[in-house]
């Protein structure tokens, strides 16, 4: 089963790295990540598909959570900021 | 012409008030930018431009020469390829015959649909070389296979099979449905599943430390994709110059199709797989709605007598049978055949390994089946409804068709909101 990287980079703050997973796995598994992710916490979902920018956030909103933030960070590369 | 990974933005915004006629200029770069680069490359067109956009360029394009789809003549380029082997194979499709690929005017669409993605993808800073692990490449192969089956069985493609057959009055259009859905699903079932159990094993308690990513200053992107933007324009011009304008035509048509797939990520495969998956049908009601408008427009000319048997294909349990296997296909693989072409000019390593799986085994559909595509025991014959309806009963069937669906999909998402 392949991995998916995460990583703490602060406070409460992690980061995962779906780089490389292609539309629409990142839509799918970020459902599963956010039932993991503590009340409070923030997570950088980092993504390169341009769908990803719109499904995630869709996602996770209506699962309660903000999405106070979608930067592109690169060629064909996001982040997408998640707070629940 | 490098330019910053900022964020959408409106750039008049930033000029504010300033002294009238000192900054007049400086007010009107900031407009001009605001509506031709941020506007068009920067954000996402919303669905609804993109489905409008696509019915009246596949009107124009068919009073030009052709509806749109893609597969046959790539077919034909699984069986070119074969040929150049030593494999002797006839193409699939009658009307798609063994052509080198530059003197194919059919095939000059599909390589518009690649510069015109590539073009946006660049200019919008949205390219990458998109690179999985074997998982992924398997995946593809095998989505690849399936589509390249699935498209000589059903025929032809999703989007030529179901969005032009469907406007162009075709019983197979709308036949199409009740494969490529169940497909669909079966294959996006199969992504939730291999997404879902990656993400579950996910610990952020036991995650290590790690640095936030970094951000890229500038992309010379843009500058790349206006540089291939004047190549494009220049082999249109060449093909002009040895009197093929018709292949021009096609190609810088099919670059506009590129772009309005691009630019509103309008994806059928997600379409058809998400109305079931996720409870989802927003994409394809907006497909609806760009059908309706190309019926519309389809019935005008047809009913001029203007090429009445266009996309009209044959009709069968094998339409049902081959959308079923095309619509897995499409699902694992990531794209449809369109989806695959544009995917595959945004960089992704996925689309390229589906592209030439598909090609390759469409194209060798004459060794397996012995017979070309609409020939012999598996195919049914074409169906044009307006022969069996009228032209008001043709329209009328259709807009129904269309009417159910959007209320089948409809219905799928209210009962998730229910669940909830």
């Amino acid at each position: 089963m392949r991995k998916i990287k995460a990583s703490k980079i602060g406070n409460n703050h992690y980061q995962v790295d779906m780089r490389g997973w292609v539309c629409p796995y990142p839509k799918y598994a970020v459902e599963s990540l956010v039932k993991k992710l503590g009340d409070g916490y923030r997570m950088d979902l980092l993504v390169d598909c341009p769908s990803a920018t719109d499904d995630v956030p869709k996602v996770a909103r209506a699962m309660g959570c903000e999405v106070p933030e979608v930067t592109q960070i690169g060629n064909g590369e996001w982040r997408v900021v998640i707070e629940k | 012409m490098d330019s910053k990974f900022d964020s959408p933005q409106d750039v008049t915004s930033s000029v504010g008030v300033m002294p009238a006629g000192q900054n007049r200029w400086k007010q009107v770069y900031g407009q001009v930018v605001n509506v031709f680069y941020i506007s068009v490359w920067k954000k996402a067109w919303p669905l609804w431009i993109g489905a409008v956009a696509l019915a009246f360029a596949n009107i124009l394009m068919f009073v030009y020469a052709r509806a749109i789809g893609v597969f046959p003549q790539m077919a034909m380029w699984g069986s070119y390829i074969y040929n150049l082997f030593g494999i002797k194979v006839d193409a699939p499709f009658i009307a798609y015959p063994l052509t080198p690929l530059h003197l194919d005017m059919h095939s000059l669409l599909n390589f518009g649909i690649i510069f015109g993605v590539a073009i946006a993808a660049l200019i919008s800073q949205e390219f990458k070389i998109r690179t999985e692990d074997w998982r992924g490449y398997t995946a593809a192969l095998a989505g690849g296979i399936l589509m390249g089956f699935g498209t000589v069985i059903m025929p032809p493609c999703n989007v030529g099979g179901f969005y032009s057959a469907t406007m162009a009055l075709s019983l197979s259009g709308p036949l199409s449905v009740l494969g490529l859905l169940p497909g669909a699903y079966v294959g996006g079932l199969f992504l939730k599943h291999q997404a879902k159990k990656s993400a579950d094993t996910v610990d952020f308690g036991a995650a290590p430390a790690g640095k936030p990513a970094e951000e890229a200053k500038t992309s010379f992107q843009p500058l790349i994709g206006a540089a291939i933007g004047m190549l494009l324009v220049a082999i249109a011009l060449i093909y002009v110059s040895q009197g093929m304008s018709k292949f021009a035509g096609l190609l810088l048509f099919g670059a506009l199709f590129g772009v309005i797939f691009q630019r509103s990520r309008l994806c059928f495969a997600s379409a058809f797989r998400e109305i079931f998956v996720s409870r989802n049908g927003e994409v394809m009601k907006w497909i609806l709605l760009s059908i309706a408008i190309g019926t519309i427009g389809f019935t005008i000319l047809k009913s001029q007598g203007y090429q009445q048997t266009a996309v009209v294909l044959p009709v069968g349990l094998h339409t049902v049978i081959g959308g079923f296997i095309f619509g897995i296909g499409m699902s694992i693989a990531g794209g449809c055949g369109v989806g695959i072409l544009w995917r595959s000019a945004e960089g992704y390593v996925r689309a390229w390994i589906a592209l030439i799986a598909g090609i390759l085994t469409a194209g060798s559909w004459v060794l397996v089946y012995g017979k070309h595509v609409g020939e012999g025991w598996l195919y049914g014959k074409p169906v044009f409804l307006p022969n069996v309806f009228g032209w008001f009963g043709a329209v009328s069937l259709v807009f129904l068709f269309l009417a159910v669906f959007y209320a089948l999909i409809t219905w799928v998402e209210v009962g998730k909101n229910e669940k909830n």
